[in-house]
């Protein structure tokens, strides 16, 4: 009875101390800054609620003791435990309670603490990821007095709880003790955290606070595994039921020492036989000072080798200076004093390294077909100020009176720039960040380039020139910071007008086009007339000379047919001339339409030819007198 | 008791590397450490491996003395010419004190880059409004002030550190970007498409103007040429004319006959198309039709 009642009050005293330690550690850390600090206040407030759910699963197996005890002893008064047992399962109302708040209870509320540890876990990464430098500490010493004190307190309250369930094996009380005490590890190690911070290791809390960010998934892992095996693990009548909510995991952190037999009860619990009694789990207790030891020897012996792979060099420093005579070591095995005395620092020289000016990738569009200028084809494409002749100014925007734009234009440029390291020591020990220092200088190049030329020639003729020019220049620069580069490559594979006025662009190119095709036509029209004019000229002149020709050649025949004529002309002259005209009239008057009209009585005509009627008046047409002899 | 030589032997290592860890501590070469004791800066530690005291005696706080490279905000300032121009610039900046830089910042590289972004704007309204635009901007070299006015922002953010005693050294400035505001490009993109347009109608304009230079050229060689054919062709036909003529003198020795011919000739050329002859009963041929005697009573 007495034993009970400890065990509660000693639960209660947990649970109350817990409250106020958490309370306390949050506003402690929150106002010294500490990251790790205010972790920790969720392990702290975890444990309460553990310690909550466990006070009133004790009360539960309290209240079904006494209950017991109650109907055993009215049993006895009555003399007759054989009607009282018919009964029993309807009133033992108290054990009801209890096994109900096991089934469904235990289970929900570790899927709940699974949950609030996970999230827990994930919001404190985000939180922390977001900061871009620790704060410096508040009040640090004060915060490590009062976390250290907590600590302490927990720890003695952890340890005497701890004992106390294990003297009295009471199951109840131990996730209660091993999560206390386990807020008492997480505190000791938030205040050396804070100590370290103050001997100038600035980052610890900051890492600390991530651990234990880590540590509360973990938790969360093994519950969440918990309630998966709680289904499959075998159920032995008689053995007891281990509670859910407590953790494997916080009581080997609570019990560092007893690790060993932590992972003993599991195995043994989880398949049911003594795993921890077979040879190989013995030989692994006995042998893990020596397997450690060898591990760390191992892990020391292999900090004496360096492996540079081909296309690396590395840094040697020894106590944090260059080693004399091995500054640089090339790819290769190369043997080294064991960290931290000596440490090496790789690079990858040989490698060409790109980086993009003027625009950044977007990996969507890295299978665009086209790279069109009326289309954005990456992430972002920065217009950067050329110069231009053409000063011309339009008049103000309406919206914006007054405002007129000045005699610049605008220029999507992409510039890749492939570069390699040639000189590491200057590379790695001149610059804080060289490859960020390479790209600035580079884009200052493009910017101090693009603002002295033309955008018409950087467009045209001047894209190749401009290329060579800015990998001079970044070069130049380059050699003048002494950043230990080559520049490999400079490319100008992106030059257009802003997406805005692409369509314009493209309008003047179709124009110079057109311009073209309209020439072309008119040197087409010219060649054909041209052909044709030769043409026609050629078939004028030499027709002419055939009619020439013809004249020439008819002339010489017909004085020689004349010369001919003329003698047999002279020969009869008369006979001659009627002989020809009859001729001509026989040969060539064949088809003409004939009338004869008598010389002394016009109504006497003859007609020969009766296929046409005359016309009248044809008769009336005097006829001049004939000659004589005709 | 019986000791376990392994746990001695761990227990000493542990304790070797905790000492060590107590009283030396490294410094990088890339690194600049300063030794605080009671909070008071008391040494400076370049690299290597030095001894110190244990905290909380003594403190070490290490610097990278690289230069560190920062780049300050896009910024809309004014030229000295009334145009708005935005600019943003990269600055290499280097702990040259570590002391100074540890008290004036506690040690934060953050700290100081936000300490520089002020400077920085402060070189911007100071520097940038005393240029025009062409200063920054322009096709003609000798206008162009681009470094110089880098220059200027360098030494005054340089003479600003000094003045602040921060502990801090500019070793370089560039001017990274050169923008102009959001109403401003659309006034820009504007006169760009105007521009285009002008170009536009220029090329479409020399084209047709060429095709059309190019047409009547050629009209005119093509009349050129048919002209100088005629005239050659007609002086071909005269000459061939003149030699014809030649051959008529023979006409001379005998005129009627000539004249014979030549009626005969176009004679021939009148009855080829439709003709109609009127001929006089007493012409030959058909004067044999006629009787010499009177015609009597048929017998």
């Amino acid at each position: 009875m007495n034993v009970e009642k400890n065990l509660q009050r000693n639960a209660g005293v947990n649970l109350g101390l817990s409250l106020v330690v958490t309370a306390t550690t949050y506003a402690v850390a929150y106002s010294t800054h500490s990251f790790a600090g205010q972790v920790a206040g969720i392990f702290l407030w975890l444990g309460f609620l553990v310690g909550l759910v466990s006070w009133f699963h004790m009360r539960l197996e309290e209240r079904e003791r006494l209950e017991s005890l109650e109907l055993d002893e009215l049993a006895r008064s009555r003399g007759s435990g054989t009607l009282f047992t018919a009964g029993e399962g309807d009133s033992r109302q108290a054990r009801g309670a209890r096994e109900l708040f096991e089934r469904y209870f235990v289970p929900g509320f570790t899927l709940v603490l699974l949950l609030m540890q996970a999230v827990a876990g994930w919001w404190c990464l985000r939180w922390l990821s977001r900061v871009k430098e620790p704060p410096a500490l508040a009040q640090p010493l004060v915060a490590m007095a009062i976390l250290g004190l907590f600590a302490l307190v927990l720890y003695l309250i952890g340890q005497f709880s701890s004992r106390l369930a294990r003297l009295e094996q009471s199951r109840l009380l131990q996730p209660s003790a091993s999560y206390v005490l386990l807020g008492a590890h997480v505190l000791a190690l938030a205040v050396a955290g804070l100590a370290l911070v103050l001997a100038g290791f600035s980052q610890v809390d900051y890492f600390l606070a991530q651990v234990f960010c880590g540590l509360l998934w973990l938790l969360a892992l093994e519950n969440l595994f918990s309630l998966m095996f709680e289904f499959y693990r075998p159920r032995v009548k008689g053995r007891p039921i281990r509670i859910l909510y407590d953790s494997r995991l916080v009581g080997l952190i609570s019990h560092p020492e007893s690790v060993f037999t932590t992972v003993a009860h599991t195995l043994d619990y989880q398949f049911g036989f003594k795993v921890s009694e077979t040879w190989f789990y013995q030989f692994l207790k006995r042998s893990m000072a020596w397997l450690t030891l060898s591990y760390l020897a191992i892990l020391t012996a292999s900090t004496c080798l360096v492996y540079v792979q081909p296309g690396e060099e590395a840094l040697l420093e020894r106590f944090g200076k260059p080693a004399p005579g091995r500054e640089v070591l090339g790819p290769g095995f190369h043997a080294k004093l064991p960290w931290p005395i000596d440490q090496a620092y790789r690079y990858r020289t040989q490698e060409i390294q790109t980086f993009d000016v003027g625009f950044e990738h977007d990996e969507k569009d890295e299978h665009e077909a086209a790279v069109l200028w009326t289309v954005s084809h990456y992430k972002e494409e920065l217009n950067l100020l050329v110069a231009s002749r053409e000063t011309a100014e339009i008049p103000a925007a309406p919206g914006s009176p007054g405002r007129k734009a000045p005699p610049v234009s605008l220029l999507s440029v992409g510039l890749p720039v492939q570069y390699q390291i040639h000189d590491l020591k200057a590379w790695a020990y001149n610059y804080s960040n060289a490859g960020e220092l390479l790209k600035e200088l580079a884009t200052r190049e493009v910017v101090r380039y693009l603002v002295g030329v033309d955008v018409n020639d950087i467009m045209s003729v001047g894209r190749f020139a401009a290329a060579e020019e800015l990998q001079k220049r970044i070069q130049a620069r380059a050699d003048e910071l002494k950043l230990g580069v080559r520049i490999l490559f400079v490319g100008l594979q992106d030059v257009h007008p802003p997406v805005r006025v692409g369509a314009a662009y493209e309008k003047f190119v179709g124009a110079k086009q057109k311009r073209e095709a309209d020439i072309l036509k008119a040197q087409a029209y010219a060649i054909r007339t041209n052909s044709l004019a030769i043409a026609a000229a050629t078939t004028r002149r030499l027709r002419a000379a055939a009619e020439s020709a013809r004249r020439v050649t008819t002339a010489a025949a017909t004085e020689s047919l004349f010369t001919n004529q003329m003698a047999a002309y002279r020969a009869s002259p008369d006979v001659y001339s009627e002989r020809a005209r009859l001729q001509t009239l026989s040969r060539y008057g064949q088809n003409a339409r004939k009338i004869v009209r008598p010389a002394t009585n016009a109504q006497e005509t003859l007609q020969l030819n009766l296929e046409e009627k005359l016309r009248e008046g044809v008769m009336a047409v005097p006829l001049p007198p004939l000659s004589p002899g005709k | 008791m019986k000791r376990n030589p392994i746990t001695i032997a761990v227990g000493a290592l542990l304790l070797t590397i905790f000492f060590l860890l107590l009283f030396l501590f490294q410094v990088r070469t890339t690194e600049l450490a300063v030794v605080a004791t009671f909070g008071r800066v008391t040494a400076h530690a370049g690299p290597g491996a030095h001894f110190r005291w244990p905290w909380p005696i003594q403190s070490v706080h290490k610097f990278d003395q690289r230069i560190h490279t920062f780049e300050g905000k896009l910024e809309q300032v004014l030229t000295s010419d009334a145009n708005n121009l935005l600019i943003m610039v990269y600055v290499g900046w280097q702990i040259n004190d570590p002391a100074v830089f540890l008290t004036r910042f506690n040690g934060s590289t953050n700290r100081a880059q936000d300490s520089l972004e002020g400077l920085i704007r402060n070189a911007y309204s100071g520097v940038v409004g005393k240029h025009p635009l062409t200063h920054f901007i322009s096709t003609d070299e000798k206008q162009l002030k681009f470094v110089e006015i880098e220059q200027e922002m360098q030494a005054r953010i340089q003479a600003d550190c000094r003045a602040l005693t921060n502990g801090l050294n500019i070793a370089f400035l560039g001017i990274k970007r050169l923008g102009l505001p959001e109403s401003v490009t659309k006034l820009v993109f504007e006169r760009m498409e105007s521009e285009r347009e002008v170009r536009v109608s220029e090329v479409k304009g020399d084209g047709e103007r060429q095709a059309s230079e190019i047409r009547s050229r050629a009209d005119f060689a093509s009349a050129k040429l048919l002209a100088e054919a005629e005239a050659e062709a007609t002086k071909t036909q005269g000459e061939g004319e003149k030699i014809a003529a030649k051959s008529f003198e023979v006409f001379r020795q005998e005129p009627e006959l000539a004249k014979l011919l030549l009626d005969l000739k176009a004679l021939e050329q009148l009855l080829q198309e439709r003709a109609t002859l009127i001929l006089h009963d007493d012409m030959a041929p058909l004067n044999i039709l006629k009787s010499k005697e009177p015609a009597g009573p048929q017998k």
